[in-house]
């Protein structure tokens, strides 16, 4: 009678955790934020000196007192291709803005030739950052590109964006950066 | 020296069987097998890193970009010599998140990865010993008289 009642109470005790682990899957949504979580957010930027493909020097530290947007690129990746007019757009409009924000392509994995091929034909006058070995990704975590970073005029990073950017994501979200730490 | 049966079945000898296994046991993790070379250490730490482009791969078996990246990057901190292994490891974690470490944390909700399995091995272990505890209690009971009344028709039957 004992040992019915035993294996009744843990037939009971299975079936509340089953019930429990059913409703949290059920009630876990997915992030339908179009943001990348990182840990970097709310740290310090991780240090870049390196140069530009025009052979000057670049360093981030120098940047403070800016808005410094990051956009990892690969000329061969189609993401990267397909969001290149956006970023386009989002250079015309921040060139007419009194704090603009400095817009920065980070070349990943790709050789400077097809990177400067690339801007010549489809256009992006701003400054393409050379990552010898890697080392900005591996320092930012990045796996894939595209992605864009954002980093407010202290030298925090604020945003990251994993993935192809739509259509005034860039915009919408500096914006309501700018409202917040600006 | 030969052991006996009598003597295999005194829980004495199991107990010293398990010490000297147990010292083994000790002697065999805690040995030093040496200073490791530089290269020896960027695997080893390679090894504990999952490829953050690939599904499954570690990234000391990677031949992706993000992963020959990351091999660079190890050897690079492993050659300046001012990080020891679990501090490069936790570099590549801050930058790319715990879904990087193939290794579980033994802090914080990872820690039941190490703990559960060990919790039901007490727990099986504790219900093994109370359920042979019953089955010899049973094996002992007293033979009713209605019982052996029973056995005995039996076999005058047969």
């Amino acid at each position: 009678m004992s040992q019915r009642r035993g294996a009744r109470m843990i037939a009971m005790a299975t079936l509340v955790v089953m019930v429990g682990l059913l409703l949290v899957l059920v009630n876990a949504s997915p992030n339908p934020s179009e943001n990348a979580d990182s840990p970097l957010l709310g740290q310090p930027a991780p240090a870049i000196e390196t140069t530009t493909l025009d052979n000057k020097q670049f360093n981030l530290a120098r940047r403070k007192g800016s808005w410094v947007v990051l956009n990892f690129f690969n000329s061969t990746c189609v993401p990267c291709r397909n969001e290149h007019p956006l970023l386009l757009e989002f250079a015309a409009t921040e060139a007419l803005a009194t704090d603009k924000a400095e817009l920065y392509t980070v070349i990943n994995d790709d050789s400077d030739e097809a990177v400067a091929a690339y801007f010549q034909t489809f256009g992006g006058d701003w400054p393409k950052l050379r990552d010898q070995n890697g080392s900005i990704a591996i320092s930012f975590g990045i796996a894939k590109v595209p992605e864009t970073w954002i980093i407010d005029p202290n030298g925090y990073v604020r945003l990251r964006i994993a993935g192809q950017l739509s259509d005034g994501l860039l915009e919408e979200q500096l914006s309501a950066l700018r409202s917040s730490f600006g | 020296m030969m052991i006996t049966k009598s003597k295999v079945k005194q829980p004495t000898v199991w107990v010293v069987m398990l010490i000297i296994v147990g010292l083994l046991l000790a002697v065999g993790a805690s040995r030093d097998g040496g200073p490791r070379t530089q290269q020896e250490r960027v695997d080893a730490i390679s090894k504990r890193l999952a490829c953050p482009t690939c599904q499954g791969e570690s990234v000391y078996v990677s031949r992706a970009s993000a992963s020959v990246s990351l091999r660079e990057e190890i050897a690079r901190q492993v050659g300046s010599g001012t990080r020891s292994d679990d501090q490069i490891v936790a570099y590549v974690e801050q930058r790319f998140g715990g879904q990087v470490l193939l290794v579980p944390r033994s802090s914080g909700l990872d820690a039941l990865v190490w703990a559960l399995p060990v919790a039901a091995l007490i727990c099986a272990l504790v219900g093994l010993i109370s359920a042979f505890r019953r089955w010899k209690v049973s094996a002992t009971a007293e033979i009713s008289d209605a019982e052996r009344e029973l056995v005995q028709k039996a076999l005058d039957d047969f």
